[in-house]
């Protein structure tokens, strides 16, 4: 018996949050399947499980390494780990009714969606290769079922399809760059890749393997040009799945992409800045420019997810301490109105199909006052435009280095246009307004506008990041 | 927190910039159908919005002139909005800003009795737009904050948006996305300009701040002020509007509803000259100086260049909008002439506009809800069947050419004298030609309108004034006539405001170029030594 390995008790204490997690995504399936009149404690419950490992997250936390140096637990993974987590409980609020209008069973779904949040937190804290790549497999095949859960749409399976074969192949990048830099440095932690990258006498192998993880996770984030994938997925997955994949496996990925870049910046090199950068104006160009194009809202709201990575870079571009504060904001300030966004379009379009013309919204700002208005607020928020939190996260990257683009406010305006200055064309049928539904985007747009109204207390928790760093 | 709800329950700047905003609120809960209520209590609500604004500024009448009030909390220091980057809720309102934060509280009663018919559909929905668009404009004349002042900003670009895109005329979406499109892109540059000096002051100081008197503090190189400066002066340019950036305002002005182009006009587009008066000259003096050819040349541009097009106009309203464009060149020239009798004739322009056009807009707008045509071509002899129309009508427009005895008259004499003063002897000139021009077109427009020949036979039955446009109209002539007669009272207050700008913008002016940016070590309140500045001939004359 005493070959057994313990489990330190502080170990499993640093994983707490995961635990849940994925303890209420087990719960839930056995619910599902042994007490099927429970279905509608499912959501309720695992918005619970949520909150609660928020609140352990927040509260309970230590800081520091744990599992002998394979997870991190900092300000930075705690405050990335709050912003997945409000995109997974708006997300969670605003299925309930998709699920039930759709006529989809729930079980599996919240499961999934619980243990891609696990595979999520996980990634973000990861400090070693293979561990990062077990929590990117994790997070990656629970988004690819997710992707199709409508198994009746063809759309749907399209989406699946399309993203699980290029996630296929960016899984193998990532597992290549990595089996590179274990053969060129004999350790897959992070932190000791770090001297050696640091010598300035690098082999051109780990270059390649660096140059391939970087390229996994700019394909996980959807920067351009390894977009092409988001909006064919966002399109056809269900919306409020949408809020979720557009913002967490992209917030996990930034932290470790700071994490690799931190790694081979110090030397001063400018290469890697120029890559980034070059990543990030790319990124911006083609979101922006092709979003003006789009009459479907979700792929307009995809493309202009590429284009706000794109800026989430631009901080990134000369990474120092005032890095983490921009990238935070910005997270949150994404998660916020991505998460608000969907809702409103999962309760406004009630065909999942083919197309969310943005121009079927025409004149439903009257019929829906209070989700125009979220939708409304949300849309401003992505164009950057005060007092919302959209503009702080602008602002405090404008701050560190200044670019422009403001292509973006032109979408803004024609949804708002549409909503408000068209007369309507369609008759609302089939949608269900629940309320779950509801408080999420009335949460999303009324978050995004207090703290953007009230920005001080959040920049000075964030604050202490840079300071930490 | 607690400190913004105590000065928003007491005699503040605060109560009077957010009281519309709150008023928001009670609306929301007003059933759609009950238009008449809404009506009401809408209007009701704006005259408290101007009782409250009359009260708080009757506070800050001293002996000579205006007394700056400030917003501060119990410290007495302003209260702290985002402490990390220095960002101070910093609301002061002095002489410069006093006329125009009355302006817009007067003409907010006036534009929404003046919706009372014009507004068909969705009323709710236009009285909050018109209550946040006030809140928006009020806090941007009041910020003394940048930061503040840059959220002021943009919060007045939706509404205005909305107001233009939603109740406006056939054509409103290209107006409003075209309106919405010009700003924002002038706004931005402004937004950089205003993160480069707080950058820059960060850099120097080791703190942030983006309060104005910390960021007078800065003392840059030319080369630098030549790109701020461009940066802010585009985006006032691009809002007043300053020629070849004037294209959206008749757009704007032709498709908003009357209300919309009443407040476009009283004091959205003051927000532009505002800026440059408060902002752009003071902040860069040596950029400022060497753009002024510009601006002179530009402005001149305006003023004929809008005369010559409002007089060829077949529409009313866009005769009108036009006339802005020239009125609206003669502020800035008289910005750019940096004259104390120029500012002071600027200033009290930036009044009479809203004031004169404000009142022909309205005119413009009752015309049209009888007639639906606002065509020269459709009008004419209405003076015999609307004698109320037409009194207000020539009065309005005599005010608006400058005729002497009105208001007018005060401001462009104000503003040639000031600007031959300062050597501008050309640009007086060619801006007389101005004057002139602003009589043809106007005349014309009386006389085709009022007296012309009745070409439709509807117009030999058209019902006057009701006693209520009588009664929204009458206020504002009312003002007209009694800057005109007594301009005295209304230049004294901002006298010694303008005067320390001025006499601050030139001690700046005389301090010789840096080559690396610097703070100014004499703070900003206190008083030039006399033997630093030599007090100019114009400064002892002033009005």
């Amino acid at each position: 018996m005493s070959e057994i390995y313990r489990i330190p008790s502080a170990d499993l204490a640093a994983l707490m949050p995961e635990l849940i997690l994925s303890g209420t995504g087990v719960l839930i399936l056995l619910l599902d399947a042994f007490l099927p009149r429970a279905q509608r404690l499912l959501a309720p419950l695992s918005a619970a499980g949520t909150l609660y490992a928020g609140w352990h997250l927040v509260g309970a936390a230590p800081s520091g390494l744990s599992f002998g140096g394979l997870l991190e637990s900092s300000l930075l993974t705690v405050a990335i780990g709050c912003v997945v987590l409000i995109s997974t409980f708006l997300a969670i609020l605003a299925s309930a009714g998709y699920l039930r209008r759709e006529r989809l069973g729930g079980g599996e779904y919240y499961a999934l969606l619980l243990w891609c949040a696990t595979g999520v937190l996980l990634m973000g804290r990861a400090t070693e290769l293979l561990t990062l790549f077990v929590a990117l497999e994790l997070l990656s095949i629970c988004l690819y079922s997710l992707a199709g859960y409508h198994r009746q749409l063809s759309v749907g399976t399209e989406a699946a399809i399309k993203y699980f074969l290029l996630g296929a192949f960016v899984s193998a990048f990532v597992l290549y760059g990595i089996a590179l830099l274990y053969g060129e440095t004999g350790s897959t932690r992070i932190s000791e890749l770090g001297p050696y990258l640091a010598t300035g006498d690098v082999s051109a192998l780990a270059v390649l393997g660096l140059l391939l993880l970087i390229c996994g996770f700019a394909f996980k984030m959807s920067l351009a040009p390894f977009h092409a994938w988001a909006p064919d997925t966002y399109q056809g997955a269900p919306s409020p799945f949408v809020a979720f994949l557009s913002v967490a496996p992209k917030a996990a990925s930034a932290v470790v992409l700071v994490r690799l870049l931190a790694l081979v910046m110090p030397d001063g090199s400018a290469t890697w800045s120029d890559l980034i950068a070059l990543l990030a104006v790319l990124s911006m160009a083609v979101g922006n420019l092709v979003a003006l194009a789009q009459r479907d809202i979700k792929r307009m709201l995809a493309y202009s997810g590429i284009a706000h990575m794109g800026y989430l870079l631009v901080p990134l571009v000369v990474l120092g301490p005032g890095s983490y504060e921009p990238l935070v904001v910005y997270l949150l300030a994404y998660a916020l109105m991505n998460a608000g966004a969907f809702t409103v379009v999962s309760l406004l379009y009630a065909q999942p199909g083919e197309q969310h013309l943005i121009s079927e919204l025409a004149g439903w700002g009257y019929r829906f006052p209070l989700l125009g208005v979220c939708l409304t607020i949300c849309m401003l928020s992505l164009g950057g435009i005060p007092p919302t939190l959209g503009f702080i996260g602008k602002y405090l990257i404008f701050v560190q280095a200044i670019d422009s683009g403001q292509l973006a406010l032109a979408l803004v305006m024609r949804v708002v246009y549409t909503l408000y200055m068209r007369p309507e064309v369609r008759e609302p049928s089939g949608l269900l307004l629940d309320y779950p539904g509801r408080i999420a985007a009335v949460l999303a747009a009324f978050g995004t506008l207090a703290l953007g109204t009230l920005p001080g207390p959040l920049l000075d928790w964030v604050k202490r990041l840079g300071s930490a760093y | 927190m607690a400190e913004f709800l105590d000065l928003l329950t007491s005699n503040s700047l605060t109560r009077v910039v957010f009281f519309p905003a709150l008023i928001c609120l009670p609306l929301l809960f007003f059933r759609k159908e009950a238009e008449r209520q809404i009506k009401m209590f809408a209007l009701s609500a704006s005259f408290v919005q101007l009782a409250i604004t009359l009260i708080l500024v009757a506070g800050g009448f001293t002996g000579g002139g205006f007394e700056t009030l400030r917003d501060v909390g119990a410290s007495g220091e302003p209260l702290s909005w985002i402490a990390r980057f220095g960002i101070n809720y910093d609301l002061r309102m002095d002489g410069i800003s006093m006329p125009l934060v009355v302006l817009t509280s007067l003409l907010l009663p006036i534009i929404l009795a003046g919706s009372w018919r014009g507004i068909e559909r969705n009323w709710k929905g236009y009285a909050i737009s018109m209550f946040l668009l006030t809140t928006g404009i009020l806090g941007a004349l009041v910020a003394f904050d940048l930061f503040l002042f840059y959220i002021f900003w943009e919060v007045m670009l939706v509404p205005m948006y909305l107001v233009i895109g939603i109740w406006g005329g056939e054509r409103r979406i290209y107006a409003a996305v075209k309106f919405f499109l010009f700003t924002m892109a002038g706004s931005l540059l402004m937004l950089l300009a205003i993160l480069w000096m707080a950058w820059t002051y960060h850099g120097l100081s080791g703190e942030w701040s983006f309060s104005y008197v910390a960021l007078m503090d800065l003392q840059l190189p030319i080369g630098q002020q030549v790109w701020l400066f461009g940066a802010f002066a585009l985006a006032f340019a691009i809002k007043v509007p300053l020629f070849p950036l004037h294209t959206w305002l008749p757009d704007a002005h032709v498709e908003a509803p009357t209300g919309g182009s009443v407040i476009l006009a009283g004091v959205l587009l003051k927000l532009g000259t505002y800026g440059l008066l408060r902002f752009a000259l003071p902040f860069f003096p040596h950029a400022a100086e060497r753009f002024s050819g510009l601006l002179v040349a530009l402005s001149l541009i305006g003023i004929i260049y809008g005369a010559l097009v409002a007089w060829v106009q077949a529409d009313f309203k866009k005769l009108v909008a036009y006339s802005s464009v020239a009125h609206l060149g003669f502020v800035v020239l008289g910005l750019v002439a940096f004259d104390l009798l120029a500012w002071q004739g600027a200033l009290i322009q930036m009044v009479n506009h809203g004031l004169s056009t404000g009142a022909l807009f309205l005119l413009v707008g009752m015309l049209y809800d009888r007639l639906h045509t606002k065509k020269f071509a459709d009008l004419g002899g209405l003076a015999k069947v609307m004698p109320w129309f037409a009194f207000f009508l020539v009065f309005s427009a005599l005010a608006s050419v400058g005729l002497p005895g009105l208001n007018g008259f005060v401001g462009e004499f104000l503003i040639l004298v000031g600007s031959y003063r300062s050597g501008l002897i050309v640009a007086v000139i060619v801006a007389t030609f101005g004057v002139v021009l602003a009589a043809i077109y106007l005349l014309k427009a009386l006389y085709e309108s009022l007296w012309g020949p009745i070409t439709r036979d509807q117009n030999r039955e058209v019902a006057d004034l009701s006693l209520g446009e009588i009664l929204t109209l009458a206020p504002l002539c009312a003002l007209m006539l009694a800057i005109g007669v007594a301009p005295q009272l209304f230049l004294a207050p901002s006298k010694p405001d303008l005067e320390r700008v001025l006499t601050e913008y030139e001690s700046r002016l005389a301090s010789a170029p840096v080559p690396e940016p610097t703070l100014y070590t004499l703070a900003l309140d206190t008083e030039p030594a006399p033997d630093d500045t030599p007090v100019t001939p114009s400064m002892e004359a002033g009005l």
